[in-house]
C-alpha cells in the first residue's frame, strides 16, 4: 500500500508546482487575480545533475477554473500536458505518450481537486501538505514551500514561488540536484486569452 | 436384587467421576467450544504443500480486520477516521494498528533503485524489443524538457528513458490503496474513504476475544458517526463472522435444548401426572450429555460449537430408553418387579441403542472431523443415557410409582382402529401408488453441495465483505496458483511462465491483475535478458544516448558517465533481499519458502469472477509445477463425494441392521426395518415435491432416521399384541419428543441444520405414522 507514495507525491507536487495561488497568507490571496480563464507564455530553463548546460525550454499554458491546466511546450519539441478532473495525459505530436486515468489510478483526482482548489483560491488543501514561509511587498510577494512530509521532501525537495497580480517564476530544487527554473509572461486573462487550438484540446 | 444393587452403586460411581471431570472442565479449565468453521471441513492430507499454502492464505487473514471510514467529503471522513482510531489506541493489548510510517516508505523504493536496470515491465520490454532507437530518444527528450512529464523517481539521469518510474507505476497499480495526508485512502465514485488495517492481537476465533473485540468496535464507530454523522463505515474480517457464528449457534442451542426439554416435561406431565418419571427422564438426557462432553473432551481435546447444537437434539434420542422402560411398567403387572421387567425389557432395550450407535457411526465414517466429533459424542451420550436407565431405573421405580393420565386412554384406544396391512388389493394398489407418486417425486431431487450449506453469514456482513474487495480490488484467498519448483529460480520463472498466459487473460478481461513474487523479484534468468537488452538497445554507442548528448550539447564524457551511471544500477535484486527489505511486507504471505527441498509459491489473481474461473484455470494446464487451487470447489466437491458416498454406507446399514436383527425377530424382521425405509423414501419423495435440493445433510438425517425409526420398529414387535398399547405409547412419546426437538433444528438458519432438522422431522413423522400398518398379523389372529 505504501509502494506508490514516491511516485504519487512526486507527481502531485509537480502538479501543485504551476499553481499560483500556493501561499498560506491572506495578503497573498487579496493580491491575486483569480480569472476564470488566464493564458500566457512561459520559459523554462533546466539545470539538470551531471549535464554542463543548462536546458531550455519554451511554450504556452492555460487555466480554467473548474476545468484544469494545458501545458504546451513548443520548442525544442512539441509536448502538450493537460490535466482534468479524470486524468493526466501527455501528447507528444497526436501521440498520448503516457496518460493516468483516475479510474486506474485513483490520486489522479485527488492531485486534480488539490489543483482546483487551489484555482479556487482555497488555501487550507495547501497546508495540510506545505509549510510556507513568505514575504509580501506592496505590488510582489515570494513564498517558499516546502513539504511538511519526509518523503515527500526527498522526492521533490522545494518550490519557490514569485508574484503579484500573478505568479511570475517557480523553481523548483530537487534533492536529487535536478533544479527547474520557469518564468511566466505576456498573460492574458478572460474568454479571448485561450487559442482555438487550445480551447478544442480541453 | 443384590446385583441390580451393585451395578446402581457402580454407576454412581462411574457418574461422580463424569461430574468431577465437568466441574474440573469447566470450573477449573474453563474451557470454551471452538467456533472455527474450518476445523468442521477435512484435513487436506494428500498434499502438505497446498495445505500449507492454504493455511498460509488463511492465517494472514485470519487475524485482520479491515475497517474503511468513508464520507463524500475527505476531511469528514479523516475526522471520523480519527475519532474511530483513538478509541481503538487505547487498547493496545487487542489491536495491533499498522501505521503509515514515513520511514519505511522512504526505505522501499531504495532496493529497487540499486537494481533498476533489471526492472521492466512486461509492455517495456516488448518495445525494447520492437521500438527504434528514435522512439527511445524521443522519450527521453521529451523527458529532458517536460517540467512535470509525469511520475518521476530521482534525477533525469538516474532514469532517463523513464523505465523504472514505469515499473513503480505499474507496481503502484497492484492496490488502489494510497497513502494521503498521514492516512490510506482509497476512493469510489461516490465517497472517499480512508481505509484503517488492524492486526487483533487476541485470537479471532475464541469467543472471549470477540466478547471483548465486538463492543470496542461499536464503541469506535459510535465515535466515527458522532464525530461526522454522515459516515460510511465497512467492517471486514474473520472475527466478525466468528463472533456471528458462535452467537447465533450458542442462541439456537439455547433455544432446541430448552424447546425441547418443555416439550418433553409436557408431555410426560399428560401421560404419567408425576413429575418424578420426568426428573428421572432428565436425568438420564443430563449424565448423556455430560458423559458425552465429558469422554468426546478426552478424546479430542476440544470440542466444537455445532457439535453442541448438534448434541442439543440428542436429548430426543436419549429419552427414548427412559420412556420405554417407564411405559412398560405402567402396563405392567404391579406383581412383577422392576428388576425382572428390566430383564425382560433388556433384548428389545440392548437392540434399539445397538441400532442407534451404528446409525451415529454412520456420520463417523464421513471425513469431516467436526460430523465425527458430533457422531461419537451422540453415540456416547446414548450409551451413558442407556446405561443410566438400566442401572438405576429399576431400583428408583417400584411397580407402584406410575399411574396413567386420560390422554394416554385416548390415545391408546387409536392403535385399534389403525390400518393394517395385509396382503390383498388395496395393499397392492396402495404399493403401486406409493411407488409412483414416490419416483416422481425422487426424480424431480436435484442436489446442492455448495460450501455456503456450513455457513450461513448474514446479509450486512457479505454486503460489506463484498464492497470491500470491491473497493480494495483484493484478491481472492481461496483462489490460486500454486507454483512449486525445486529452487528459488526455478518457482520465479515457473511464476514468469505462468503470468505470461495470464497477461492474455487480463487483456481478455477475464482478470483484473496478479500478485506474484516475481512481479518484484524478477528470475535470474529474466533479469539477465533484461539487462542485456537494455545495453544492447539504449546504452550501445551508437544508440539514442549520443542523439541525446547532441542535443543537450554534451560530449562523449558524458555519455560514458551516464552509462557507467546506469550500468552500476545492474545488479541482480535477489528474493532474499527482497524479502529482508519493508518493502516486501505487503507480499511475504506469497512465498511459502523450503519445505523438504520444494519451493514453493503463490499466485494471487485480482479481480477473478466464479465465472471466469473456469477459463482461468486452464492457464495452468501443461507448465510443470503449477496448480490451480480452488479452495471452495474442493469443499464443494467433497461435499457433494460424500453425499454419494453415505447414500450407500445408509444402504449398507440397513443390510447390517436388518442382519443384527434377523436372530431375533426371523420372518418379522422385515417388519421392524420396512416402516423406516418407507419413511425414508416417503420423506425424499416430499423434499422432491418441495424443490429442494438433496443435500449431505439429508442424507445424514436418513442415516440417523434409521437408528431412531428402528427403535420403533422394534418396541412394536416386541409386543405384537395390538391390544397391549404399552409399545404404542413408547413410539407416539419418542416420536413425539424426536419432532419436537429436530423440528426446532428445522428453525436453525444454518442450512445445513435446517435440512437435517427438516428431513428427521417428516422422517419421524412419517415412521410414526407407518409403524402400526406393519403389526404381525399371524399372531394378532391367533390372539383373538
Amino acid at each position: 500500500m505504501n509502494k506508490t507514495k514516491f511516485a504519487i507525491a512526486a507527481l502531485s507536487l509537480l502538479a501543485l508546482g504551476q499553481v499560483q495561488a500556493a501561499v498560506p497568507a491572506a495578503k497573498i490571496q487579496a493580491m491575486l487575480a483569480k480569472p476564470s480563464v488566464m493564458c500566457g507564455r512561459f520559459d523554462q530553463t533546466k539545470n539538470l545533475a551531471g549535464m554542463k548546460k543548462p536546458l531550455a525550454a519554451e511554450g504556452r499554458f492555460c487555466v480554467v477554473a473548474g476545468k484544469g491546466v494545458l501545458w504546451r511546450t513548443l520548442k525544442p519539441f512539441p509536448s502538450t500536458l493537460r490535466l482534468t478532473r479524470d486524468e493526466i495525459v501527455n501528447y507528444q505530436g497526436d501521440r498520448v505518450a503516457m496518460r493516468l486515468d483516475a479510474k486506474t489510478e485513483p490520486t489522479v483526482r485527488v492531485i486534480n481537486n488539490v489543483l482546483f482548489s487551489l484555482l479556487a483560491g482555497d488555501l487550507g488543501q495547501l497546508d495540510t501538505l506545505f509549510d510556507g514561509d513568505g514575504s509580501v511587498d506592496a505590488n510582489s510577494w515570494t513564498v517558499s514551500l516546502k513539504p511538511r512530509q519526509a518523503a515527500l521532501e526527498k522526492a521533490i525537495g522545494t518550490i519557490k514561488l514569485e508574484g503579484g497580480n500573478y505568479v511570475k517564476s517557480i523553481v523548483m530544487s530537487e534533492s536529487s540536484g535536478d533544479r527547474t527554473t520557469i518564468v511566466f509572461s505576456a498573460i492574458q486573462t478572460g474568454e479571448g486569452a485561450m487559442s482555438k487550438e487550445e480551447a478544442a484540446l480541453f | 436384587m443384590t446385583r441390580t444393587r451393585q451395578l446402581a452403586l457402580l454407576w454412581i460411581l462411574a457418574v461422580c467421576l463424569l461430574l468431577g471431570h465437568n466441574v474440573y472442565l469447566w470450573a477449573v479449565k474453563r474451557i470454551v467450544p471452538d467456533t472455527d468453521i474450518m476445523a468442521l471441513l477435512p484435513v487436506q492430507e494428500r498434499d502438505p504443500v497446498l495445505q500449507a499454502s492454504f493455511s498460509h492464505m488463511v492465517d494472514a487473514a485470519q487475524q485482520r480486520l479491515i475497517v474503511l471510514v468513508g464520507a463524500e467529503d475527505w476531511q469528514d471522513a479523516t475526522r471520523a477516521a480519527d475519532a474511530y482510531s483513538a478509541v481503538l489506541a487505547g487498547r493496545n493489548d487487542i489491536f495491533e494498528a499498522t501505521p503509515v510510517n514515513e520511514k519505511t516508505q522512504n526505505d522501499w523504493l531504495s532496493l529497487f533503485q540499486q537494481h533498476r536496470l533489471a526492472l521492466l515491465t512486461a509492455q517495456q520490454e516488448a518495445q525494447l524489443h520492437q521500438q527504434p532507437s528514435q522512439f527511445w530518444l524521443e522519450a527521453a527528450l521529451a523527458k529532458l524538457y517536460a517540467p512535470f512529464g509525469g511520475p518521476k523517481l530521482g534525477a533525469w539521469q538516474d532514469d532517463p528513458f523513464g523505465l523504472f518510474a514505469g515499473w513503480v507505476q505499474e507496481r503502484a497499480l497492484e492496490t488502489p490503496v494510497r497513502p494521503r495526508d498521514g492516512h490510506l485512502f482509497v476512493a469510489d465514485d461516490k465517497r472517499q474513504y480512508v481505509l484503517l488495517p488492524l492486526t487483533l492481537k487476541v485470537p479471532a476465533l475464541s469467543m472471549t476475544a470477540q466478547d471483548t473485540v465486538l463492543p470496542l468496535l461499536k464503541q469506535a464507530a459510535d465515535a466515527a458517526r458522532k464525530a461526522s454523522p454522515k459516515v460510511e463505515l465497512i467492517q471486514a474480517g474473520v472475527i466478525l463472522h466468528a463472533a456471528n457464528a458462535s452467537g447465533q449457534a450458542s442462541g439456537e442451542a439455547s433455544t432446541i435444548g430448552i424447546g425441547s426439554l418443555l416439550g418433553i416435561i409436557l408431555l410426560m406431565w399428560f401421560a404419567f401426572h408425576s413429575f418424578k418419571p420426568i426428573s428421572l427422564i432428565l436425568l438420564s438426557i443430563g449424565i448423556g450429555c455430560l458423559g458425552a462432553l465429558s469422554v468426546c473432551w478426552m478424546l479430542f481435546g476440544h470440542i466444537h460449537l455445532m457439535t453442541l447444537v448438534f448434541g442439543a437434539s440428542l436429548i430426543g434420542v436419549a429419552q427414548d430408553y427412559g420412556i420405554y422402560f417407564l411405559c412398560n411398567r405402567l402396563a405392567a403387572d404391579e406383581q412383577l418387579d422392576s428388576p425382572a421387567l428390566l430383564k425382560r425389557l433388556l433384548p428389545g432395550l440392548g437392540l434399539t441403542l445397538l441400532a442407534a450407535v451404528i446409525g451415529y457411526m454412520g456420520l463417523g465414517l464421513t471425513p469431516f472431523p467436526g460430523l465425527r466429533q458430533m457422531a461419537v459424542f451422540s453415540a456416547l451420550g446414548l450409551v451413558f443415557a442407556w446405561l443410566t436407565v438400566v442401572c438405576w431405573f429399576p431400583l428408583l421405580i417400584g411397580s407402584r410409582t406410575l399411574k396413567s393420565g386420560g390422554l394416554v386412554r385416548v390415545y391408546g384406544a387409536a392403535l385399534q382402529r389403525w390400518p393394517l396391512l395385509r396382503l390383498n388389493r388395496t395393499t397392492l394398489i396402495a404399493a403401486v401408488v406409493f411407488i409412483l407418486a414416490a419416483g416422481y417425486g425422487i426424480s424431480r431431487l436435484g442436489a446442492n453441495d455448495d460450501i455456503r450449506l456450513l455457513q450461513n453469514p448474514p446479509k450486512h456482513l457479505i454486503d460489506d465483505q463484498i464492497k470491500l474487495s470491491k473497493l480494495l480490488d483484493a484478491p481472492t484467498p481461496v483462489q490460486y496458483f500454486l507454483v512449486r519448483g525445486d529452487s528459488v529460480q526455478a518457482v520465479l520463472e515457473r511464476e514468469e511462465h505462468l503470468k505470461a498466459r495470464l497477461d492474455s487473460l487480463i487483456e481478455a478481461k477475464r482478470l483484473s491483475g496478479y500478485q506474484a513474487m516475481s512481479n518484484w523479484v524478477p528470475s535470474a534468468h529474466a533479469q539477465a535478458a533484461r539487462r542485456a537488452l537494455i545495453e544492447e538497445k539504449l546504452l550501445s554507442d551508437d544508440g539514442p544516448l549520443k542523439g541525446i548528448a547532441a542535443q543537450a550539447g554534451e560530449d562523449a564524457q558524458w555519455i560514458a558517465a551516464t552509462r557507467n551511471g546506469l550500468l552500476a544500477a545492474g545488479t541482480p535484486l535477489t528474493l532474499e533481499a527482497f524479502l529482508q527489505s519493508p518493502a516486501s511486507e505487503p507480499w511475504r504471505h506469497l512465498w511459502l519458502g523450503e519445505s523438504k527441498g520444494v519451493y514453493a509459491s503463490i499466485v494471487a489473481l485480482r479481480g477473478l469472477s466464479s465465472a471466469a474461473a473456469p477459463q482461468v484455470l486452464l492457464a495452468a494446464e501443461g507448465l510443470d509445477g503449477v496448480q490451480w487451487v480452488d479452495k471452495v470447489a474442493e469443499i464443494s466437491s467433497v461435499l457433494g463425494r460424500y453425499r454419494a458416498y453415505m447414500s450407500w454406507v445408509v444402504a449398507a446399514a440397513y443390510i447390517v441392521v436388518f442382519g443384527l436383527l434377523f436372530r431375533r425377530y426371523r420372518g418379522r424382521t422385515w417388519r421392524v426395518l420396512a416402516p423406516t425405509a418407507l419413511a425414508s423414501v416417503a420423506t425424499l419423495a416430499i423434499l422432491g415435491y418441495a424443490s429442494q435440493n438433496l443435500q449431505l445433510f439429508h442424507v445424514l438425517a436418513l442415516m440417523l432416521l434409521l437408528g431412531v425409526g428402528v427403535d420403533y420398529g422394534i418396541f412394536m414387535q416386541e409386543h405384537p399384541d395390538r391390544r397391549d398399547h404399552t409399545p404404542w405409547l413408547a413410539v407416539g412419546m419418542s416420536a413425539a419428543n424426536t419432532i419436537l426437538s429436530f423440528g426446532l433444528l428445522g428453525l436453525s438458519s444454518t442450512p445445513a441444520l435446517q435440512a437435517f432438522g427438516l428431513t428427521m422431522l417428516l422422517g419421524t413423522a412419517l415412521v410414526w405414522l407407518i409403524v402400526p400398518c406393519f403389526g404381525s398379523i399371524i399372531r394378532e389372529s391367533k390372539h383373538e
